[in-house]
């Protein structure tokens, strides 16, 4: 059986309720039930994939649509989702996406009438995003907003370029708004509006989560999305023609529910403000139109959202780049240890590297490497490979016992920083490492001799 | 990071902000809480501090 987000909540589903928590009770997801729910589960660090069975349109009817969030919120999940031990959550997991990301699948084409994402077909005349139980999650949102995946294909090579985007109801029944912000979405996008044409977009609300992981792979232009998230997947991605333009633009056929559209040449609408990624509103602003061409759907579809600027949407950015950026530091230093994009900075403006230092001045050089690894970085601290980047009360530790203001920090001026931050378009790096040109006091340590003889188990504990 | 201004809607009074571009573009601003539309001149406030 293909993959698809079915069979992984049934995974989930034989773990219990922490892993699948399935919600009977009506919710109304675009009056801030469903991010209220999740919302109060997350102050209680409580991370289940929740299923909301009874949803309401944005119509105020009953939707036949469940909701399903909350699937990345765990790195031991995104883990299971990539077929390795949950237990294997930390730089395991994040240099074992680096080498999926290195892998292609080819991926397989199946007709229309075998692709489950086809099983019901709305075409351009009735075709209405508010059938659909839209989510709006924070307060200052404009709207109820899709956060899936979208895909483009490029008009010259024909290759098919997958990323996150969102897609803002502007209160029509076949016109949205789309933030793009994702450079090869945009180079695309360009050549379309180049020759005055439509820009195809198909939005995938729903599928394994794979399929989602795979599409952040920090694959070079003229990839084919597809077959890298096929390596993903560990199966060929099926695909099939879409309703509007067939053969010519496929689409995932085991997808939840597919929105069909075209980005006009010219066109804008009013976007945002979003809760985005950082915890900040994204500040209004004019993005691109999206006209629907057709909406088709599983007949038991499922509408996936993520829980933006929380958990999932963090891990949906540190999983897929710890590794790569891991492995290119080492090609360059050869000392790296473990590198870490905490939540506390959105898991896209921070980085935390460990290193095995030999010699003062080799944690700014890691670090200004660092920098260049993610245009989002904003700050990257450098500590000893005795420090887990994992734990972020150790990484404080260190900053605040081994740095020296005056040295150790070095603010880099004029640099373009994408998020609001009170940094502007600066960039700070940090040397948390223990000086080695000076006497330094030690780190406490209990013997560890001792911590190898003494179980806690032999003391009942 | 770009500029932003606030804006305070003339309806509802919800406070809001918006890419600074949108200041002078001639375009009506949404207010995401009433959906009132209008031009940043209209908005019963604007707080365009900037350092």
């Amino acid at each position: 059986m293909p993959k698809d987000l079915h069979t992984f909540l049934d995974e989930l589903r034989l773990l219990g309720p922490e892993e699948l928590a399935r919600v009977d009770k009506p919710v109304r997801p675009a009056h801030f039930d469903v991010t209220a729910i999740l919302e109060h589960l997350a102050r209680e660090k409580r991370y289940p994939t929740l299923l909301f069975r009874s949803t309401e349109d944005l119509h105020g009817r009953p939707s036949r649509f469940p909701v399903a969030t909350n699937l990345f919120a765990t790195r031991a999940r995104c883990a299971r989702a990539l077929g390795l031990p949950p237990e294997r959550d930390k730089m395991e997991l994040s240099l074992a996406y680096a080498g999926l990301e290195r892998q292609q699948v080819p991926s397989v084409v199946i007709p229309a009438d075998d692709a489950p994402a086809r099983q019901v077909v709305i075409g351009q005349d009735e075709a209405d995003l508010a059938i659909l139980p839209i989510v709006r999650h924070f307060e200052m949102d404009l709207a109820p907003v899709l956060t899936m995946a979208t895909i483009m294909k490029d008009p010259d090579e024909g290759f098919y370029d997958l990323t996150f985007i969102k897609t803002f109801y502007k209160d029509r029944p076949r016109r949205a708004g789309l933030t793009i912000h994702s450079p090869h979405h945009l180079r695309i996008l360009k050549k379309y509006e180049e020759r005055g044409q439509p820009a195809p977009v198909v939005n995938v609300l729903g599928h394994h989560p794979a399929f989602f992981l795979g599409s952040l792979a920090l694959s070079p232009w003229g990839t084919n999305d597809y077959d890298v998230i096929g390596a993903f997947m560990r199966e060929p991605v099926r695909l099939t023609g879409s309703e509007t333009w067939g053969p010519d633009f496929l689409v995932p056929a085991d997808a939840e529910i597919l929105i069909e559209g075209v980005i006009p040449p010219g066109e804008k609408e009013i976007c945002d403000p979003f809760g985005e990624v950082t915890r900040h509103y994204q500040p209004q602003g004019l993005k691109q139109a999206f006209d629907v061409t057709a909406i088709t759907h599983r007949n038991d579809a499922i509408l996936q959202d993520i829980f933006s600027g929380h958990e999932e949407h963090w891990f949906l950015g540190s999983i897929p780049k710890e590794g790569s950026m891991f492995n290119s530091l080492q090609r360059q230093h050869g000392c790296i240890k473990a590198v870490h994009l905490p939540n506390s900075g959105a898991a896209r403006f921070t980085a935390y590297v460990s290193i095995h230092k030999e010699r003062e001045g080799i944690a700014k050089r890691v670090a200004t490497s660092a920098l260049l690894e993610s245009w989002q970085f904003n700050w990257v601290v450098v500590v000893d490979e005795d420090i887990d980047v994992f734990d972020e009360q150790e990484v404080l530790w260190a900053v605040y016992t081994n740095t020296d203001p005056s040295r150790d920090v070095d603010v880099l001026k004029n640099q373009y920083n994408i998020f609001h931050s009170a940094a502007g378009h600066q960039k700070i790096i940090v040397d948390a490492t223990r000086p080695l040109d000076t006497v330094f006091p030690e780190k406490i340590a209990v013997p560890a001799s001792a911590m190898e003889r003494i179980k806690l188990s032999d003391f009942g504990l | 990071m770009e500029r932003i201004f606030w804006v305070e809607c003339r309806q509802c009074h919800g406070k809001f902000y918006c890419d600074y571009t949108l200041r002078n573009a001639g375009l009506q601003l949404i207010c995401p809480f009433c959906k009132d539309k209008f031009l940043p001149d209209e908005a019963a406030s604007l707080d365009e501090r900037w350092r």
